[in-house]
């Protein structure tokens, strides 16, 4: 596929952005270059775009994804991939806050540690993070896995609703409400499977899957304490 | 330059907030007397003003050592530069100063720190005071969105710490127990010119090393005793100490490159002053650190 090269420096996002979406429209991939750390790039991309961003990026990169396959080459800021609908995000460094923040479906791929609260409110879709997902990760999560292969910073999967957190390595305190469960056979299974085409899978791993001890549930005015333990 | 480096920084995050902009720079520190900075608020009174000042100073047993200068705008307000001799107690002097603080308010005392601040844009705050043109060791700027207080060119960062001399605050973030910890600074006897919470946590944390804490106990403390959200710098002339809240609610990016050091809330502003693609950037995004930088070389002044 031919590749289009799209320079950011300081040129207003706006303009990068009708680069981007007109290089989408004619089917080629694209290289965007001299990024700067620059906010909102790559947001809102379509089906089959396949975009490259060769430095690090800055917020909600990647966000309101609706199928495109994004590459960040070294870091992301705050809310990379925030309410994505679909697509696949590789942040090859560091993922700031609130990586996945809200996604409802496709996947984010981290190989360096992420921020605090990754996934927090997320609905569906897998977020993968090679390394250690930080402080109150998966808070308030309805859905979806988050997936940590580093270990989990403090206050890990606080508030979790319906989604799972799975960690191996080192989990440095759990979040209000959350319960180590037993995975099944079929639940590691269906672990590795997302896994194994980022070239991840490996059997031996010991994994804890944290989900809701639903206690927060229901409001329980006996129990207002679990309420208030933040 | 450290003025203009501070100007570029603020530029980049203007986009967060341009209500007002404010900067305090640490120039080369003098070994006796101070430089005062203040705002009067009626430009017409100007003589008037400094007339007053200076009789209260003169009580206290200063006195110019250089003529004062102010900006020659056509603003109602006015900012105004002196350089005065070491009045006998300078928490005294700066007490009774304030009783005309309604006309005349310091802005910051120092035998090295200036306070320039002023409601606009980066570029139009630094034209304005010439801030690019500031030579110093280090500074502290800020850019604002006020949420919960006015909009008033003394009402932005950064905040002097009142009344300690070469301390200065720029905060990201809204203090929910304010008026708690104010009722109590103000038992104590401190002043305070605005109800902006930052205001009150430079004089928080200068009011526990006072007591004897050193600044990374008082900078630990207030992460364990402050209740709300914060990531905040405290300079003083020689070091600068940063602390965020328990949630990790507000961003710090620090550059620390070859004993020098840019921090800002957002890697993009940065990068401003460290272009280069291979700098490393550290994020300091958890709960509840803190931190504290040697700074002040005078031999580095630039």
């Amino acid at each position: 596929m031919e590749e289009v090269v799209i320079e950011v420096a300081d040129r207003p996002v706006k303009e990068v952005h009708q680069d981007i979406q007109a290089a989408a429209k004619a089917g080629k991939s694209i290289l965007v270059r001299d990024t700067r750390s620059r906010h909102n790039l790559g947001v809102g991309l379509p089906e089959g775009c396949s975009v490259r961003f060769e430095g690090s990026v800055g917020y909600y990169c990647g966000g309101l994804n609706n199928g495109a396959t994004i590459k960040i080459e070294r870091n992301a800021g705050w809310g990379c991939g925030e309410a994505m609908a679909s697509g696949h995000i590789t942040v090859n460094g560091y993922a700031g806050m609130s990586v996945g923040a809200a996604m409802l479906g496709g996947t984010i791929h981290v190989r360096g540690d992420s921020g605090p609260r990754a996934g927090v409110a997320m609905k569906g879709g897998n977020l993968i993070v090679e390394g250690k997902i930080g402080y109150q990760s998966g808070f308030m999560a309805h859905g979806g896995k988050i997936i940590a292969l580093g270990g989990a910073g403090t206050s890990c999967a606080d508030a979790l609703w319906e989604g799972e957190v799975w960690v191996t390595g080192d989990i440095d305190d759990l979040g209000v409400d959350a319960v180590v469960s037993e995975p099944t056979a079929e639940q590691v299974a269906e672990v590795d499977a997302i896994l194994d085409p980022l070239g991840l899978k490996d059997t031996s791993r010991n994994w804890r899957r944290i989900v809701a001890g639903q206690r927060l549930w229901y409001f329980e005015s006996r129990d207002a304490k679990a309420w208030l333990m933040i | 330059m450290v003025g203009r480096d501070l100007v570029e920084l603020m530029d980049a995050q203007e986009h967060r907030g341009a209500d007002s902009t404010g900067f305090a720079i640490y120039g080369v520190p003098r070994d006796s007397g101070y430089v005062v900075r203040a705002m009067g608020f009626d430009r017409n009174a100007l003589s008037k003003d400094l007339e007053d000042f200076t009789a209260i100073l003169r009580q206290h047993g200063g006195d110019h050592l250089e003529d004062p200068t102010w900006d020659d705008s056509s603003d109602r307000h006015y900012s105004v530069r002196m350089v005065i001799s070491d009045p006998g107690d300078v928490t005294r002097w700066a007490g009774d100063a304030d009783e005309i603080c309604k006309r005349l308010e310091i802005q910051s005392v120092g035998r090295s720190l200036e306070i320039i601040k002023d409601t606009g844009g980066a570029y139009a705050v630094a034209d304005k005071h010439h801030v690019r043109d500031m030579i110093g060791t280090h500074g502290l700027g800020h850019a604002r969105l006020a949420t919960e207080s006015d909009v008033r060119p003394n009402a932005s960062h950064p905040f002097w710490a009142r009344p300690f001399p070469d301390v200065a605050i720029v905060h990201n973030g809204q203090i929910t127990d304010y008026y708690t910890w104010r009722a109590r600074l103000e038992h104590k006897g401190y002043r305070f010119m605005t109800y902006n919470d930052s205001e009150l946590i430079a004089v928080w944390v200068s009011d526990r090393m006072k007591e004897g804490l050193s600044m990374e106990q008082a900078l630990t403390r207030s992460i364990e005793e402050i209740d709300g959200v914060f990531t905040f710098m405290i300079s003083r002339s020689d070091k600068i100490g940063w602390a965020k809240d328990r949630f990790a609610m507000k961003p710090l990016v620090v550059v620390d490159e070859n004993g020098q050091i840019a921090a800002g809330t957002e890697e993009q502003a940065v990068r401003r002053v460290y272009d280069r693609d291979g700098v490393s950037i550290i994020n300091h995004d958890g709960p509840s650190l803190h931190g504290i930088w040697g700074v002040g070389n005078r031999g580095a002044a630039a």
